[in-house]
């Protein structure tokens, strides 16, 4: 029977002991081998190094895609809809796409509980602006009623907002993106000057906030545009006057979101006199529709990546288990030897396992270079969104700690098995 | 009662299949070899003087009969209680010297003290120390390569006697060396049993077997 106080012993066991000092020496055996056999260690790092790397870009890349898709619910505003005319399941089928009306918008307004914000969207693109001796195209520019920087959660760094007047005046004035203000008026305040966009001369009254590329790639930048009341765009730049390419609602108690969407698109419906069975010919897209869609575009990515990572590091195994296995034969003296010195089986299981988690070790440390690396660059390309982290460590050397474990203990054992004999009848 | 043999084998029978065939090796060997001696198994290749080496030295088990080591059978012993043996009680010397090619000289000496308890600097200084009493006081950073074969054994048993051990078996110590070397790595074989050691050395040659003070003539797989 053993005592009581031995079940609370705090000394280790002379097992724990022995095998402590076996682990410990073993290392000394493993690095003399690694430093002797240099160009096929090298080979073991590299190839799990690759494996490591694609791994690092995969667990990078996923933390940044969360990220971004954070920002994206941010940026969207989670208590904003966008409607677009026309379906977009249907659009192929050559559907009219303009179906949304000022009277749509109003009746939006009015009418739907918990709307509070409707902005209709539509948009003129690339249009030439000069200011002295300057000039740019900017891309797009858009349309809006009173508060645009409020409904898309953009805030000015400098000057005011379209007011409501402005919308009913076509006043001829403007809010400015960060690159144009750049281009043209360098580190002057834009705040008041008289801009020619196209042929027509606004007044810059507000300055956007800086906010680099839309969510979801692509590279696109919102930042080159520029905003002006809705009806002076219609007017002065000949468009459409009936219709909205998009309108913008923000509601009221966002937790709600799956409610207003249904009342808006039954509003929208009986505005546009749909039948039953009639589809709709207008599109809803909220912030979580579009967070689907980022998903299922970087899921892409991510599969791919991840059969990569997968592949990679399943080569570097088999590299590692083939090596280990040519320097079983090899050693076979060795093996022989240190057996007839005394080593038991676990000690020259423990001198190969070692030798193989040292390689994979480093193989891990290397890769994470090679992966922030590489994914740093495509970061730059636009093409992913990187994220660093410690789960990232740890997760590269638990991954290289079993690609050791699973691929080495079979050519570890088949040392450890030998006959001594046979073994250093072999090292001749 | 007497005091037990170091090495006492009773009618040991050693037998290997090759290709179905039962072929025997050994045949009812029974040797006694006392603490001190110094004995050269001799006989032509093929006699079986090395399986005869390899079972006393724990490295192989008999089919048949007894080996009791200090009066102890080993025959029940597991794989690591073997190991346990070899490393705390038998050293060995090798025909080609088995030294690890990438290690030094010193670390060569240690190996046996890898798996060994004693602690690592007690190991360390006991190998400087034999390896200076060989003659290797400044070789012991030189890796095998860099050493000629006299010297290589000599490593080889400065290695053999790191865990001060009461047996020394050798197979063969002489048989890649010229006839001066032989007889100096002999007459260093003379002096570690002089100094107490147990010494067995499997030899066809006369004239290192002439440096043993007992001879034993293994014939056909049994001892003449």
């Amino acid at each position: 029977m053993p005592s009581a106080a031995s079940w609370f012993r705090t000394a280790p066991s002379p097992e724990a002991l022995r095998l402590g000092r076996s682990v410990l020496r073993a290392q000394g055996a493993a690095w003399g081998a690694l430093l002797a056999y240099k160009l096929r260690s090298a080979f073991v790092v590299l190839a799990v190094a690759l494996g490591i790397a694609a791994l690092t870009i995969i667990i990078a890349a996923v933390d940044g895609a969360r990220r971004k898709a954070l920002e994206i619910v941010e940026w969207f505003g989670p208590d904003a809809v966008l409607i677009f005319g026309g379906n977009i399941e249907n659009r192929a089928v050559g559907q009219r796409t303009l179906t949304l009306t000022w009277d749509d918008a109003r009746a939006i307004e009015r009418s739907l509980p918990g709307a509070y914000l409707v902005t209709p969207m539509r948009a003129k693109q690339a249009v030439t602006l000069r200011y002295e001796n300057r000039n740019m195209v900017t891309p797009l520019i858009v349309g809006t009623t009173a508060d645009y920087a409020q409904a898309w959660n953009w805030p000015l760094v400098e000057g005011r907002d379209i007011t409501e007047e402005d919308v009913l005046r076509s006043a001829k004035v403007c809010l400015i993106g960060d690159a144009p203000a750049r281009e043209l008026f360098g580190d002057e305040s834009p705040i008041g000057k008289v801009i020619l966009a196209g042929d027509l001369p606004v007044q810059v009254v507000g300055r956007l906030a800086y906010r680099g590329f839309t969510p979801g790639g692509g590279g696109v930048s919102v930042d080159d545009r520029l905003i002006m009341p809705l009806t002076t765009l219609t007017q002065r730049f000949n468009l459409e006057r009936k219709y909205f390419r998009g309108l913008r609602v923000k509601f009221l108690e966002p937790e709600l979101m799956e409610d207003h969407l249904a009342s808006l698109k039954s509003l929208l419906r009986h505005l546009h006199k749909l039948g039953d069975d009639m589809p709709d010919d207008f599109s809803v897209i909220s912030a979580s529709e579009v967070l689907k869609f980022l998903t299922m575009i970087t899921g892409g990515i991510m599969v791919f990546l991840g059969i990569t990572a997968g592949a990679a590091m399943i080569v570097g195994g088999f590299v590692l288990a083939n090596l280990l296995f040519l320097s079983v034969s090899e050693r076979q003296e060795e093996i022989g030897l240190r057996k007839a010195m005394g080593a038991t089986s676990l000690d020259i299981t423990l001198q190969f396992l070692s030798e193989a988690v040292w390689l994979t070790l480093i193989g891990a440390v290397a890769g994470m270079a090679l992966g922030i690396g590489m994914g740093q660059l495509l970061a730059k390309l636009g093409l992913l969104e990187i994220r660093l982290s410690m789960k990232l460590f740890l997760l590269a050397m638990a991954s290289a700690m079993a690609i050791a474990l699973v691929f080495g203990l079979k050519p570890a054992r088949s040392a450890a098995a030998m006959d001594p004999i046979e073994a250093l009848r072999g090292g001749k | 009662m007497p005091s037990d043999p170091l090495i006492r084998l009773e009618h040991v029978d050693k037998t290997y299949r090759i290709a179905e065939t039962p072929t025997a090796v050994l045949r009812d060997v029974s040797l006694e070899i006392g603490a001190g001696e110094f004995v050269a198994l001799q006989g032509p290749s093929g006699s079986g003087k090395s399986t005869l080496l390899h079972i006393i030295g724990l490295l192989d088990r008999p089919t048949a009969g007894r080996y009791l080591l200090r009066g102890r059978d080993v025959s029940g012993l597991s794989d690591d209680e073997l190991s346990g043996l070899r490393n705390q009680s038998i050293g060995f010397v090798f025909q080609s010297f088995y030294l690890i090619p990438y290690a030094t000289a010193l670390d060569n000496v240690l190996l046996p003290g890898l798996y060994s308890p004693a602690p690592q600097h007690q190991l360390r200084q006991r190998a400087e120390h034999l390896l200076a009493q060989v003659g290797l006081a400044d070789r012991m950073r030189h890796k095998p390569s860099q050493l000629s074969g006299g010297q290589q054994q000599r490593v080889a048993l400065a290695r053999a006697m790191l865990n001060d051990p009461d047996l020394i078996l050798a197979d063969e110590p002489t048989g890649q060396l010229d006839s001066k070397t032989s007889a100096e790595i002999m007459s260093l074989f003379a002096e570690v049993n002089a100094n107490g050691k147990t010494i067995i050395v499997v030899t066809h040659d006369e004239e290192t077997a002439s440096h043993a003070k007992r001879r034993v003539l293994v014939q056909d797989g049994t001892i003449a």
